[in-house]
């Protein structure tokens, strides 16, 4: 089957291509013009901006948590839950829609992961992956008090990985979740766990190390100490600079982005933590947008998430005392007139716009924590028009504009630029050598965008979106409805590690390791086998 | 569906395609279909799903008041939880309450490692259970009996009178928070025994049984948690229903955002715990064709169901029109099922491998033949 799109705007950056002109997709691959070749099936796309599909690196959409939000709001599930936390169907078809073929759920602890590929195996139209939660687990701990060292706990992180289907290691204020189970009430960078030396510096430095020995694609991926409190952008610049040169991914950066300043001690520090990043190339930040609304917060950094359960909008919670990380799940509403919410919302925007390199900015809400994700289109909106962006600060608490800069900057995101943000670069992070981009070779999962000057119409219903060369997508509503893949990375290790879990969880929790493994694609009722991406070597 | 499966229509053998097609016949022609029972893992309840929404049909679990006396707590108010392994690895007090226990979770005491100390905190571990024996009502006849052996277990009976759960609870809670009570010295003496072991805990878990407790005692505990955590740290192990009910409800949440009790005649699923309730939609008459899933117990329902899911042994008093003989997930055939010992939902794998047909595979096979709409 050979495919043609004709006539669109090709926006590829990954391959320095911006021009009107042809696609062509032959089994689900782009292929060079053929020569003398009639295509089968040509799409006029005319008047269109022609992307790979995107990519999703941060997104809570399945695992336990989730679907814990999902029975704590029954009330809101006919108004806002619909899309802060919405069923499988629904998250693969409005993703689709919005040009979208891939997705990450970030926080999966291994315990559970079996629950987290059940229901990405039902979300239909867009491949899945998570990432596996390090950092809290009683074994990794036990490995860092013996001073096990690097091989060990490489070998263990790559046994986890294994076992969870994942494609890359997360860690979640690592060292709170188990403090927490000890009472602490509040955990730092340089805070011990209880009963042992162990900071969270170190297991960070402990993850990140068994990342690079284990070649995995993805950096670590980090979820900072003290989100949310004001005065936290001094956490957020001390663990840049506790990462070394070693690559590093700080999620949801809006949320560490608050100084002290001003009359309510509250502040944007966004200005500081984008320069610090400016200067620091092994760091990447996806940004946790805030946009307002009710939502529901939905976290395993289960400490700051029982902190903030006065804040619950409405008023309940459940807390998780979970293995490793557990989670927290709080209701929250977002509100213009919320001097505290309004400065997260310029915080966020002034990242997006001070970081200079869209290959080391990530497009995220944190679904659904700053927002869910279907406010990606007015996200781009604010991005790409600075006009749109006055608009919305006339309607905020000027005293809040005040404390941030985000009036001063004149920036506006390019569509290449917009290209590299939700395509090129997840892809190069993920380490997914044909996704992302539109050339020879790369998967047929294309976009097309109808251009007009409402950017956040343009972006919410894609004029045509193709997944693996078949056309799921036409005016923002399914036409067809295949299923996806699961990804994962499959790490080399010495499968002795296996006897010292095996002992320490017959012991310590009287069931076996492996039972927490997910079995494979045909038993979680996929129809198609894991996609494995290959470590660096 | 494979060759060797077993079914009957009208109480005779037939080719299961055949009873598949009837079955499918008898739903197509009902106005208000309810799918019931339910006891089926992950595969199954997916299967449900699909035909609910083929044919308008709802849903409900066997087990659903006990998913209910937990959850409408958990929705309402909100709860803090923890897992088995935690409550194993960390849990130097652990408070059992009311009865059923061992009967949701016969390895309980073993699992959990009651009698021997959390190994990653370290230290003793002290167990209590209160109100063995106990009754969620003035009118439920003979106290049931004590759950928990083991000479470790410090047993603490009702203490209120009656023998009735709600008032011992309410009192803990109050001692717990420093509020006086109007029980007789003796009885809050023993109560302000276990405040001080509560509130002295470093790492506290309380386990309960939802299928003997109702919300209202569910509701207290957790509140009790609450305010024990001001000063410590505790938890709730609630052990889940019987019948597969606690992956099913997961399920049934991720696929249609709600819990059992849900109704799909209508665009968007509907849920409610009354309306959609299977035994009064048929008691009342409001559903015209009932489908029982049962896989894990061959005991039937107190209704007539109109086609039957079940193990083979199960014996209707009225035969339902058509029946499918099913295995039991994870021995019959490879499943994803809720384990208590791990808490979560887990792969697994047959125990004894059969050609039985799973649930999967006949409601697959039923909404298969269903008339085009």
């Amino acid at each position: 089957m050979l495919t043609r799109l004709t006539g669109g705007r090709i926006v590829d950056p990954s391959n320095g291509r911006d021009d009107i002109g042809d696609l062509w997709l032959r089994d689900g691959r782009i292929v060079a013009r053929p020569d003398g070749a009639q295509a089968d099936e040509t799409h006029d796309v005319t008047g269109c901006v022609v992307m790979a599909g995107g990519i999703d690196i941060h997104t809570h959409v399945a695992g336990t948590n989730v679907n814990t939000a999902r029975l704590l709001l029954p009330e809101l599930r006919a108004a806002t839950a619909a899309e802060s936390v919405p069923i499988t169907e629904t998250i693969g078809r409005l993703y689709a829609a919005m040009g979208y073929t891939m997705v990450v759920e970030p926080a999966i602890s291994p315990h559970v992961a079996p629950q987290a590929h059940l229901e990405l195996a039902d979300i239909p139209l867009i491949d899945t992956a998570i990432l596996a939660v390090l950092g809290n687990d009683d074994y990794l701990l036990r490995l860092m008090a013996a001073n096990e060292g690097g091989a060990a706990v490489a070998d263990y992180a790559a046994r986890v990985l294994s076992g969870s289907r994942a494609i890359g290691i997360k860690a979640i204020n690592p060292g709170a979740a188990a403090a927490f189970k000890s009472n602490m009430r509040s955990f730092g960078l340089d805070d011990a766990v209880p009963n042992s030396d162990i900071t969270s510096r170190a297991i960070i430095n402990t993850l990140q190390a068994a990342t690079e020995t284990l070649g995995l694609p993805h950096p670590l991926h980090l979820h900072c100490s003290n989100l949310g409190m004001p005065g936290n952008a001094e956490t957020a610049l001390a663990t840049m600079d506790a990462a070394g040169d070693t690559r590093l991914h700080i999620a949801h950066l809006q949320f560490y982005a608050y100084g002290k300043e001003g009359k309510r001690g509250f502040s944007s520090a966004a200005p500081r933590l984008a320069e610090a990043v400016n200067a620091k190339r092994n760091i990447t930040a996806d940004i946790g947008q805030v946009m307002f609304g009710q939502t529901v917060t939905i976290s395993s950094d289960v400490l700051r998430q029982f902190n903030a359960r006065g804040s619950a909008r409405p008023r309940k919670s459940v807390i998780i005392d979970g293995d490793g990380n557990g989670g927290g799940i709080v209701p929250y509403r977002y509100r213009k007139t919320d001097f505290f919410n309004a400065v997260q919302w310029a915080a966020g925007l002034e990242l997006f716009l001070l970081i200079n390199d869209p290959w080391r900015v990530f497009f995220t809400t944190d679904h659904p924590n700053g927002a869910p994700f279907t406010a990606y289109p007015d996200l781009l909106a604010l991005l790409m028009d600075r006009s749109v962006r006055a608009q919305h600060m006339e309607t905020l608490p000027r005293e809040a504009m005040e404390v941030t800069t985000l009036a001063s900057i004149t920036r506006e995101y390019t569509l290449p630029e917009i290209a590299i943000m939700t395509r090129a670069a997840p892809a190069r992070l993920l380490g997914l050598a044909d996704r992302g981009h539109l050339g020879t070779g790369a998967r047929a999962d294309v976009a097309v965008y109808r251009t007009q000057p409402d950017i956040a119409a343009m972006f919410r219903d894609a004029a045509l979106v193709l997944k693996d060369g078949v056309p799921i997508i036409r005016d923002g509503v399914p036409v067809a409805r295949p299923f996806g893949r699961g990804v994962t990375v499959r790490p080399e290790f010495d499968t002795a590690i296996n006897r010292g879990l095996s002992d320490f969880y017959e012991r310590v929790y009287g069931v076996s390791h492996a039972a927490f493994d997910v079995p494979g694609a045909e038993v979680l009722g996929r129809s198609q086998a894991f996609e494995a991406v290959p470590c660096r070597t | 569906m494979t060759e060797l499966a077993k079914a009957w229509l009208n109480g005779q053998p037939v080719a299961p395609a055949r009873a598949a097609a009837a079955a499918a016949s008898l739903l197509a022609a009902s106005r208000s279909a309810v799918l019931a029972g339910l006891g089926t893992d992950v595969a199954g309840a997916r299967a449900s799903v699909a035909l609910a929404r083929a044919i308008g049909a709802s849903i409900d679990h066997m087990d659903a008041e006990a998913v209910f006396a937990n959850l409408e707590v958990m929705r309402r108010a909100g709860w803090i939880v923890t897992t088995p392994l935690q409550t194993r690895a960390r849990a130097d007090v652990v408070l059992l309450v009311g009865d059923g226990l061992l009967e949701a979770w016969p390895d309980m005491a073993a699992r959990l490692a009651l009698s021997e100390a959390p190994r990653v905190t370290g230290g003793g571990r002290q167990v209590v259970h209160l109100c063995p024996g106990a009754e969620l009502a003035e009118s439920t006849a003979t106290p049931r009996v004590m759950a928990t052996p083991g000479p470790a277990i410090h047993v603490l009976p009702t203490v209120a009178a009656g023998k009735l759960v709600l008032p011992t609870l309410a009192a803990l809670r109050a001692i717990v928070a420093g509020r006086n009570t109007s029980l007789d010295e003796a009885a809050a003496a023993s109560l302000r025994n276990l405040a001080a072991t509560l509130t002295a805990a470093r790492f506290g878990v309380i386990v309960w049984s939802s299928a003997t407790l109702d919300t209202l005692a569910v509701e207290m505990l957790c509140g009790l948690i609450d305010d024990l955590n001001r000063t410590t740290r505790f938890a709730g192990l609630p052990l889940a229903p019987a019948n597969g009910a606690e992956a099913v409800t997961q399920t049934l949440t991720w696929t249609t955002g709600f819990p059992p009790r849900t109704g799909f005649a209508a665009p968007a699923p509907q849920h409610d715990p009354w309306r959609f309730d299977a035994g009064r939609l048929i008691a009342s008459g409001e559903a015209d064709a009932a489908v029982w899933i049962s896989a894990f117990s061959p005991k039937p329902p107190d209704w007539e169901p109109t086609i039957a899911l079940v193990p083979a042994g199960t014996a209707f008093p009225t035969p339902p029109q058509v029946v499918f003989e099913v295995g039991c997930p994870g021995r019959d055939h490879d499943a994803m099922l809720f384990d208590p010992a791990l808490g979560g939902i887990a792969f697994a794998a047959a125990s004894t491998p059969s050609a039985t047909a799973s649930v999967a595979g006949v409601l697959a096979a039923i909404t298969e033949a269903l008339p085009p709409c």
